[in-house]
């Protein structure tokens, strides 16, 4: 019986072995019909995790940037690198002298995806308004407008509250798209939460599968026209596992993986047809700290720990180079980012403010929670884990969904919490008081202030700088330092690193350039093929 | 003959159906190399705090060589080390996961064969209910219920596992019920649970035994499915499963960081099933021939 079974087996691989034989020359026998001049040009976009949470650009705070980018466009764009703004749906804009009053003239002629309606001034009115009345996602960026007036189709005027930079906050990257307005209207609210759009960019919605491929189709009357060399299609492909992905580089099947692990694009480096391109980001590793639980309630054991970080080891080893110890709680490269305002790895300095604080040798535990999967954040945890032994605290390492581990954070009894939570955050628009508000701004509930920071002088300084920053920028600056000195000597958050940027990406792509402003955006209608 | 020499002749015969079979004794040596690798780990590993919470930045990524046979991983541990002392971790999962199931899995079983009617009615439908998953679907669901942790793998495996003891033991214990000395202990008015405890118990053991021997390699590789997919053991713990997860990420370049917890994965597995077969085939006459 064994030797009959055996049989089977070997059997059974030859039959395998002949239909993959088979299969393969079906394949090569497809070939050359790839190479059919008329081809359409298609680009693809590998994302580690699903591209669209929220459909809606009214509710979107997640990964959905990079697409609705493509699908949708704002009145203007933010440029950190040279620090301007560039025309996109206002061809121009103005300020009143007291910061109060802003003006936008938008551009004639642009059309919305498949109604063919024309982008007026009801559209912005209506696309702002809509969002701050759901209140989902970055609403609290529209938190400066009182009003919003269309004197006629081709004009907004934005009045404000207060003199806020409203600039930054239409060019946001999130929260601030326009739709149109008559699709809506004629859909019911919830047709766009549903897996539909009505933007004006230069790619439209073909289809999308959850988990699977989002097709995007380009526009054909796109106010800036196809003349040139453009992409047709553009899809985004969900795979979470970093060496599928460099594989999928390597053999040309996919033309750009942002946030693969330094592993994958190390190993990428110097293969054929890839480039790596670094660029900055204002994606920074933050570690709140619950000050509402011994023993990190206490100042001075908070500052112990943000002593005992080994910020070196974290950035060499754990993200061989691909990022730069933070300083202060603004990424490098957004306005208001402070120099030299920083914890050094001091482990003696760490040991004595623990005697200080009453635990000579330290001797307690801390729980600390990471997103399951984040593999940098991971090895991050364990050099602090390693480190903090060595003054006597003993961390514990725990993986969670980063549902799970937020719930935890929101926790209603603050002893139930973990002491630290490890997560990625950038902010929304290119405004530092948004990092400052959402994570150090007194909380009623709470939401991103995770260490349940709570200091009167902090809050006002703050909305002052906020409250300055459009009609003079230089305060708001000087501001923004002052509340982030007091934010450090407090210690209620970690802060680690600022992320690099790394891409990788077909030597065939042309055109990408990277925008901190719109984290790993790709803006693909300025990218086309050329080679290959 | 007399009774004790009846039981010597049947260890011995047993002893001589095992040892012929090359491949469970192939698997029983490996078994007993693990438990005393296990047992022997802080003295046999090469760097004792890799396992636990050193790192040594400047020597990550090193391939296999003589100071470190296993390579290092991404935070320079030893890896050797480190597959060493995760056999601890396994083995102590195997343990107390089989030891759990069986402590929820044996007096359900028993009650339900012993007493009959409703009592077993209801207690067999639970059995169904739990059984109605597969086991390392049920045991993902309440890892991811209970939190991600190695006690919890535990829990989880314990309680996906129990169904399969409860019905063995019920069969076994319908049968013992109805043989002459239960029926004659409750005719002497012997309490029910010591009739259980003292002829139905030891009557229905034979084939647990059995089943938890093959099981225990289901175990260990259930528990390393957990830890890969992050539900089990947290860094830095040694665990294999979480080993071979986080290595694979490295396998392109580093071969040797997936490939030595696998190996261990797959040598510990393998050992278990085949003396778990054996076993099988020793105590089950009809598969002693051929």
């Amino acid at each position: 019986m064994k030797h009959a079974h055996r049989w089977g087996v070997l059997a059974l691989v030859a039959v395998l072995a002949a239909a993959l034989a088979v299969g393969a020359a079906g394949c090569a026998g497809k070939g050359p019909a790839k190479e059919k001049p008329e081809q359409p040009q298609v680009a693809v976009y590998i994302s580690n995790e699903d591209p669209v949470v929220y459909w809606d650009p009214a509710d979107a705070c997640s990964n959905e940037v990079i697409v609705h980018n493509e699908i949708y466009e704002t009145l203007i764009r933010y440029d950190p690198v040279a620090d301007k703004f560039e025309p996109v749906l206002a061809t121009d804009y103005s300020r009143s002298p007291d910061g109060l009053e802003w003006t936008f003239h938008l551009r004639k002629g642009v059309k919305f995806h498949n109604t063919g309606n024309e982008m007026t001034s009801e559209d912005v009115k209506f696309s702002v308004e809509r969002a701050v009345q759901r209140g989902m996602g970055v609403s609290y960026i529209w938190d400066p407008v009182e009003e919003i007036l269309t004197p006629d189709p081709y004009t907004v005027v934005f009045k404000l509250k207060y003199p806020a930079a409203l600039d930054v906050v239409v060019a946001s990257s999130y929260g601030a798209h326009i739709v149109d307005a008559k699709a809506v209207r004629e859909h019911g609210e919830d047709w766009l939460s549903q897996g539909h759009e009505a933007g004006t960019g230069p790619y439209m919605l073909e289809s999308w599968e959850k988990g699977g491929d989002y097709v995007f189709t380009k526009f054909p009357d796109y106010w800036r026209g196809w003349e040139g060399k453009h992409f047709d299609k553009i899809v985004f492909k969900t795979v979470p596992d970093a060496a599928t992905a460099r594989q999928m580089m390597e053999a040309g099947q996919a033309d750009i993986a942002p946030n693969l692990t330094p592993e994958q694009i190390e190993g990428l480096r110097g293969k054929p047809g890839v480039a790596i391109t670094e660029a900055p980001s204002w994606k920074t590793l933050v570690g709140p700290m619950n000050t509402k639980k011994k023993p990190l309630n206490n100042k001075l054991v908070r500052q112990a720990i943000s002593y005992a970080v080994p910020y070196e080891e974290i950035v060499n080893t754990a993200l061989q180079g691909h990022a730069i110890q933070s300083s202060g709680v603004i990424p490098k490269g957004l306005w208001g980012h402070a120099e030299n305002l920083y914890y050094t790895t001091d482990l003696e300095k760490a040991k004595e403010l623990l005697s200080k604080a009453g635990y000579p040798g330290g001797g307690f535990k801390l729980v600390l929670t990471y997103p399951s999967g984040a593999d940098d954040v991971r090895r991050a945890a364990e050099l602090m884990k390693a480190s903090f032994a060595r003054i006597g605290v003993d961390l514990e390492i725990r993986a969670m969904n980063w549902e799970q581990q937020w719930d935890l954070a929101k926790n209603p009894d603050p002893q139930k919490r973990q002491d630290i939570l490890l997560y990625h955050w950038w902010p929304a628009y290119a405004d530092p008081y948004d990092n400052l508000v959402n994570m150090f701004h007194t909380e009623e509930d709470i939401l991103f202030n995770l260490a349940y920071y709570s200091n009167p002088r902090v809050d006002e300084l703050m909305n002052k700088a906020r409250e300055t920053a459009g009609v003079d920028r230089a305060r708001a600056i000087e501001l923004y330092r002052q509340v982030q000195e007091i934010i450090m000597d407090d210690a209620p958050q970690l802060c680690l690193y600022d992320r690099k940027s790394v891409f990788a990406l077909r030597t065939s792509l042309k055109g990408f350039r990277p925008n901190p402003a719109y984290q790993d955006v790709a803006f693909f209608y300025n990218c086309y093929r050329e080679g290959e | 003959m007399t009774e004790e020499a009846a039981r010597r002749a049947g260890l011995g015969y047993a002893w001589y159906l095992f040892r012929r079979n090359r491949l469970t004794l192939a698997g029983s040596a490996v078994v007993v190399l693990l438990v005393l690798v296990a047992l022997a780990a802080p003295w046999l590993a090469p760097y004792p705090g890799d396992a636990t919470a050193d790192v040594h930045p400047e020597r990550a990524l090193l391939p296999p060589s003589r100071e470190h046979l296993f390579g290092t991983d991404e935070l320079g541990r030893d890896l050797f080390t480190r597959v060493l002392f995760g056999s601890r971790i396994s083995l102590t999962v195997g343990v107390i996961a089989i030891g759990l199931a069986l402590l929820i899995g044996v007096p359900i079983g028993l009650a339900a064969g012993f007493f009959g009617g409703t009592v077993d009615e209801v207690l067999m439908r639970v059995c169904d209910v739990f059984m109605s998953f597969p086991p390392l679907l049920l045991s993902v669901a309440i890892c991811a219920m209970l939190g991600p942790s190695l006690t919890n793998v535990m829990i989880s495996i314990g309680v996906a596992w129990w169904p399969w003891y409860s019905r063995l033991i019920r069969s076994q214990a319908l049968s013992v019920r109805e043989r002459g000395f239960v029926e004659a202990a409750r005719a002497a008015g012997v309490k029910p649970w010591v009739v259980i405890w003292r002829h139905i118990l030891p009557n229905t053991m034979a084939p647990v035994v059995v089943q938890a021997s093959m099981d225990f390699g289901s175990v260990i590789l259930t528990a390393a499915s957990l830890g890969f997919l992050g539900m089990g053991a947290q860094p830095p713990t040694p665990e294999w499963g979480l080993l071979v997860s986080i290595g694979r990420t490295f396998f392109l370049d580093q071969w040797w960081y997936v490939t030595f917890p696998g190996l261990a994965i797959f040598m510990a597995v393998l050992a278990f099933n085949l003396v778990g077969d054996g076993i099988r085939e020793i105590s089950d006459p009809r598969t002693r021939e051929a």
